[in-house]
C-alpha cells in the first residue's frame, strides 16, 4: 500500500469513527445512534436491547449501535444515559434495576431515574426463575428452605446484580420463610449461569431466558417461577406461591428510556416503532421462546410502573432485608 | 464438533469473498502499522473499532486479528533495515537483524524473519485448533476463585518478565490497578477516585491510556532518533537464504515457536516477552553464541518465530475464558461484545463459524503475509522513508481522532496527551508500561472475582488453596516470584532483557 492510499484509508476510517458527533439537527435520525445495554452480552436484558436496536435500525434506516456498559446492577449504564445529550441519539433498553430499583437500593446512585430519564415504553415482562445446580443440596424450594434452616447463613443465591429483581425476589422468599440468605451479585446472567453450571454456586434467581435450554437438558434444575401461574415454556416448574408462599408474585420487566428532556416527537417515533414490532407474530414468537411476554405500553404507563416498582421495594430496604449498597 | 469438521467449517467461513478481502485488508494494514514506528496495533485497532460495527462479527474479528499479527511481520522489516523497532516486539530483532543488514545480508535476515514467522504462525493456529476446544470444555471448572488466581498469575508473569527492575514492574502494576479502580464501583455503584468530575465516573478507558502511552509516547521517543535515522534504509539484496542459513535457522525457529506458543497462552506474557525469552534461550543454547549481536541469523529467526506464535495463541484464553491476557486482546473482546458475542466457553458451541473461521483465516493471513513481506519488501522500505515531519503529525491527528471517537469526549483527548507524556517519562526512566496496562485491565476483574469468591465462601479465604486448579495456578505464580529471587535465574533474566535495552 502506498503512502497516499494509506492516508486516504486512514482518513476514511477516522471520518467514519467521528461520525458520532452531533452536527445535524434537521430530521431525526440523520446519523447512527447508540442503544445502551446495561448488562453484558448474552443475558436476557441484552438480548432484548439488541432486538430493539435491530427493530429501530430497520425502521429508521440508521445504525442503532448497542453499547454494553455492564456493572453495578445497571447503575453504570444508567449514569451514562443520564449524562447523555437528550437528542434521540442515545437511549437505553434494560431490566428495571437501573430504571427504578437502584433509586432505593443504591446509596450512591449518581442519578435519579424518576427525574433524569424519559420513559419510552416497556417492551416485555416475565417471571423470574429460581434454579439449582446439579450438585445443589436441595431439589425443590421446600428443601431449599429446610436446608437454609438447618444451615443458617450458608445458602448462597446468585443474582444478576445487587438490587435486580432476582435479588429482590430472593430477599422476599427469605423474609417469608424466615431464613437468612447470602445474596451473591454477578455482572449479569452469563457469568452467573456459568458458575451455576460449574457448581461454583448452588442457586440462582434470574430472568428465565438463559436457563431454559439447560433445564431441558437437565444440567440444572428449575425450582420455582415467581409468577402467580406456571409459565408456558416451563410447565413442569411449580410457582413459588404453590410451594407454600401465599400471594407471592414478582414480575420483572424490560423497557426503553431516554435521557431527561428528550423531544416528545422522537419519544413517540421510537415508541411507535417498538409497538409496531411487538404487534407482529414474529415478535411474539421470538419473545415467547425466551420465556418473555411481549408488552408495548405508553410513556405514562411506564412512568406508573417505575413508581410502583420503587414503592414496592422501599419497605424491603427500610426493613433491612435488602441492604443498600 | 471435531477438529476436522471444525476446520472444514472454518475454511468455508474464511474463504468467502468478503472475509478474504477483510483478512487481506487487515494484514496489509497490520504490516503498514508494524513498519511505521510510532503507530502500533493497539492504536490502529482502537481507531478502526467503530468502523467494524457495521460488519458481520466474523469479518470484523478476522480483520482486527489480521492487523495484530500482521504488525508482527511488519515490525521486523523496520528493525532489520533501519535499526528502529517498528513494533515493540521487534526490539530484539534489531540486535542481529540490523547487524546482518550492515553486512549486506538484509534480504536474508528479512527472509529468516518472514519464514520463521510463517512457520510459527502455522503451528500457532494448529495449536489453537487443538487446544482451544479442550480448554473450553475445562472452562466450567473455573469458578471465581480459579479466575482470581489466574489473574494473579497473569499479573505476576507480566511483572517478572518485564524488563528493568522487578520493583519498578511491581510499581507499574500497582499504578495500573489504581488507574483501573477509577470510576463507579461495579458492586456498589460508589464513585471512586473521580475527584468529583463526572468525566471520570465511567472510569478511564484503557484505550485512552494505551494510545497515550504506546502511541504518543512512541512518537515522542522516536523524535530523538530523527537525526541518527538520517543514515537511512539498508539496501536489500538477495532474498534467498543460503543452504548454510537454512541449516542454522531450523532449530531456532522450532525452539522460538515452542516458547511463543506457550507464552502466548499464559495470560500476561504477551508477544514482547515471547521474543525476549526466545532470544535469551537461543543465546544460551546456540553453537554460534559468540556471533550473537554481530549478525547471527538465529537471533533473528528465533524471536520472530516466537512473537508470531504468541500473537496467535494469545487468542486462546481470550476466546475460551473471556480473559484478556494483553491489551490487544481486551480490544478484541470489545469488538466481540459490541456485536453481542460474549467470549467464553460457550463461544465454540454458539459461534462455531466465528471461532473456526478465525482460526483458518489466521493461517490464510499468515500465508498472505509471507508474500506481502518478502517480494514486496521494497514498497515497505519506501514507507519507512516517509520523513517524520509528515508522518508524526499524521499519527498524532489519527490517534486524537480515534480517542475522541470512543466517547466523543475532549476530556479523553487531554487524558491521552497526559498519558503520552507519562509514556515518554516511563521510557526515559526504563519502566516498561506493559504491566501497567495489563493491571489496569485485569485489576477490576481481579477485584470482582475476589469479592465474589469470598462472598460465596462466607469470607473464608482458604478457597483459593483448597481448589486444586486455583492452588496450582497460585503455586506457579509463587514459583515465578521465587525464581526471580534466586540469583541464578535473575542473572539469566537480566542478561536476556538487558541486551534488548
Amino acid at each position: 500500500m502506498k503512502r497516499r492510499e494509506f492516508m486516504v484509508l486512514g482518513g476514511t476510517a477516522a471520518m467514519l469513527a467521528s461520525s458520532g458527533t452531533a452536527w445535524a439537527a434537521g430530521k431525526w435520525p440523520s446519523k447512527s445512534a447508540v442503544v445502551i445495554s446495561a448488562y453484558p452480552p448474552g443475558g436476557t436484558s441484552d438480548i432484548i436491547t439488541r432486538l430493539v436496536a435491530d427493530v429501530l435500525t430497520a425502521k429508521f434506516g440508521q445504525q442503532f449501535v448497542v453499547e454494553n456498559h455492564a456493572g453495578a446492577a445497571g447503575a453504570l449504564a444508567g449514569g451514562k444515559l443520564a449524562r447523555a445529550v437528550p437528542d434521540g441519539y442515545t437511549i437505553m433498553v434494560s431490566g428495571s434495576a437501573p430504571i427504578a430499583a437502584n433509586k432505593v437500593v443504591q446509596k450512591n446512585l449518581a442519578y435519579d431515574p424518576q427525574v433524569d430519564f424519559t420513559p419510552i415504553s416497556i417492551v416485555a415482562e416475565s417471571p423470574a426463575l429460581l434454579t439449582a445446580s446439579a450438585s445443589a443440596p436441595a431439589k425443590s424450594l421446600q428443601e431449599l428452605v429446610a436446608y437454609a434452616k438447618a444451615n443458617p447463613g450458608k445458602v448462597n443465591i446468585g443474582n444478576p446484580g445487587a438490587g435486580t429483581k432476582g435479588h429482590i425476589a430472593a430477599a422476599i422468599i427469605g423474609q417469608m420463610a424466615g431464613v437468612e440468605i447470602n445474596h451473591v451479585p454477578y455482572k449479569g446472567s452469563p457469568p452467573l449461569l456459568a458458575d451455576l453450571l460449574g457448581g461454583h454456586i448452588h442457586f440462582a434467581l434470574d430472568a428465565p431466558s438463559n436457563y431454559l435450554q439447560h433445564i431441558r437438558e437437565a444440567k440444572i434444575r428449575g425450582l420455582a417461577v415467581t409468577s402467580p401461574k406456571r409459565t408456558g415454556e416451563l410447565p413442569e416448574v411449580p410457582t413459588v406461591a404453590e410451594q407454600g408462599f401465599k400471594g407471592y408474585d414478582q414480575t420483572l420487566w424490560f423497557g426503553a428510556v431516554g435521557p431527561k428532556g428528550m423531544p416528545a416527537d422522537i419519544v413517540a417515533a421510537i415508541r411507535g416503532a417498538i409497538k409496531e414490532w411487538i404487534d407482529t407474530p414474529a415478535a411474539k414468537e421470538k419473545l415467547t421462546s425466551l420465556g418473555l411476554t411481549p408488552v408495548a405500553n405508553t410513556p405514562d404507563e411506564m412512568r406508573v410502573s417505575i413508581q410502583r416498582e420503587i414503592e414496592s421495594i422501599r419497605p424491603l430496604v427500610e426493613a433491612g432485608l435488602v441492604q443498600p449498597t | 464438533m471435531d477438529i476436522f469438521n471444525g476446520l472444514l467449517l472454518g475454511f468455508s467461513t474464511a474463504t468467502t469473498f468478503g472475509n478474504l478481502l477483510y483478512c487481506f485488508l487487515g494484514v496489509l494494514l497490520g504490516t503498514a502499522v508494524g513498519v511505521l514506528p510510532g503507530l502500533g496495533p493497539i492504536a490502529t485497532i482502537s481507531m478502526l473499532l467503530p468502523f467494524t460495527f457495521g460488519l458481520p462479527v466474523d469479518t470484523a474479528l478476522i480483520m482486527l486479528a489480521g492487523i495484530f499479527y500482521g504488525s508482527q511481520y511488519g515490525g521486523s522489516t523496520t528493525a532489520i533495515l533501519m535499526n528502529l523497532p517498528g513494533e515493540a516486539s521487534s526490539v530484539v530483532t534489531m540486535l542481529d537483524g540490523h547487524e546482518m543488514a550492515k553486512q549486506g545480508k538484509a534480504g536474508r535476515a528479512l527472509a529468516a524473519a518472514a519464514i520463521g514467522s510463517f512457520f510459527a504462525g502455522t503451528v500457532g493456529t494448529l495449536f489453537i485448533a487443538i487446544s482451544a476446544p479442550l480448554l473450553a470444555s475445562l472452562a466450567l471448572a473455573f469458578g471465581p476463585a480459579e479466575y482470581f488466581s489466574l489473574i494473579v498469575l497473569g499479573l505476576i508473569t507480566s511483572m517478572v518478565l518485564a524488563s528493568g527492575s522487578l520493583l519498578t514492574a511491581f510499581g507499574m502494576a500497582l499504578f495500573g490497578m489504581v488507574l483501573g479502580m477509577i470510576g463507579t464501583d461495579v458492586n456498589s455503584g460508589a464513585a471512586r477516585f473521580t475527584f468529583g468530575t463526572p468525566n471520570l465516573l465511567d472510569g478511564l478507558d484503557f484505550v485512552v491510556v494505551a494510545t497515550g502511552i504506546f502511541g504518543l509516547g512512541d512518537v515522542l521517543a522516536n523524535l530523538e532518533n530523527e537525526r541518527s535515522r538520517a543514515a537511512g534504509v539498508a539496501p536489500v539484496s538477495s532474498l534467498f537464504p543460503t543452504r548454510e542459513d537454512w541449516k542454522r535457522m531450523v532449530a531456532p525457529i522450532l525452539r522460538g515457536t515452542g516458547i511463543g506458543v506457550l507464552l502466548g497462552v499464559l495470560p500476561g506474557a504477551g508477544v514482547l516477552l515471547a521474543s525476549f525469552s526466545a532470544y535469551a534461550l537461543e543465546k544460551k543454547v546456540s553453537r554460534y553464541s559468540a556471533e550473537f549481536g554481530k549478525g547471527a541469523i538465529e537471533g533473528v529467526a528465533a524471536p520472530e518465530a516466537a512473537n508470531n506464535a504468541a500473537a496467535q495463541t494469545c487468542f486462546i484464553p481470550m476466546l475460551t475464558l473471556g480473559l484478556p491476557g494483553t491489551a490487544t486482546m481486551a480490544l478484541m473482546i470489545g469488538a466481540l461484545v459490541v456485536q453481542g458475542v460474549q467470549p467464553g466457553p460457550e463461544i465454540l458451541t454458539q459461534q462455531p463459524a466465528l471461532f473456526w473461521g478465525l482460526v483458518v483465516s489466521m493461517w490464510l493471513g499468515n500465508l498472505m503475509l509471507l508474500f506481502l513481506n518478502l517480494p514486496l519488501v521494497g514498497v515497505w522500505a519506501k514507507l519507512i522513508s516517509v520523513p517524520y515531519q509528515y508522518l508524526f503529525p499524521m499519527i498524532c491527528a489519527f490517534v486524537a481522532i480515534g480517542v475522541y471517537s470512543i466517547n466523543n469526549s475532549v476530556f479523553d483527548v487531554y487524558m491521552m496527551a497526559l498519558f503520552g507524556m507519562l509514556g515518554y517519562f516511563f521510557r526515559k526512566v526504563g519502566a516498561e508500561p506493559a504491566p501497567l496496562i495489563l493491571a489496569m485491565i485485569l485489576g477490576p476483574m481481579a477485584e470482582e472475582y475476589l469479592r465474589r469468591a469470598l462472598l460465596i465462601s462466607h469470607g473464608d479465604a482458604s478457597v483459593f488453596f483448597t481448589s486444586p486448579l486455583s492452588l496450582g495456578t497460585l503455586s506457579v505464580a509463587a514459583l515465578l516470584l521465587l525464581s526471580i529471587v534466586s540469583p541464578r535465574f535473575r542473572k539469566v533474566r537480566e542478561e536476556g532483557l538487558q541486551e534488548a535495552d
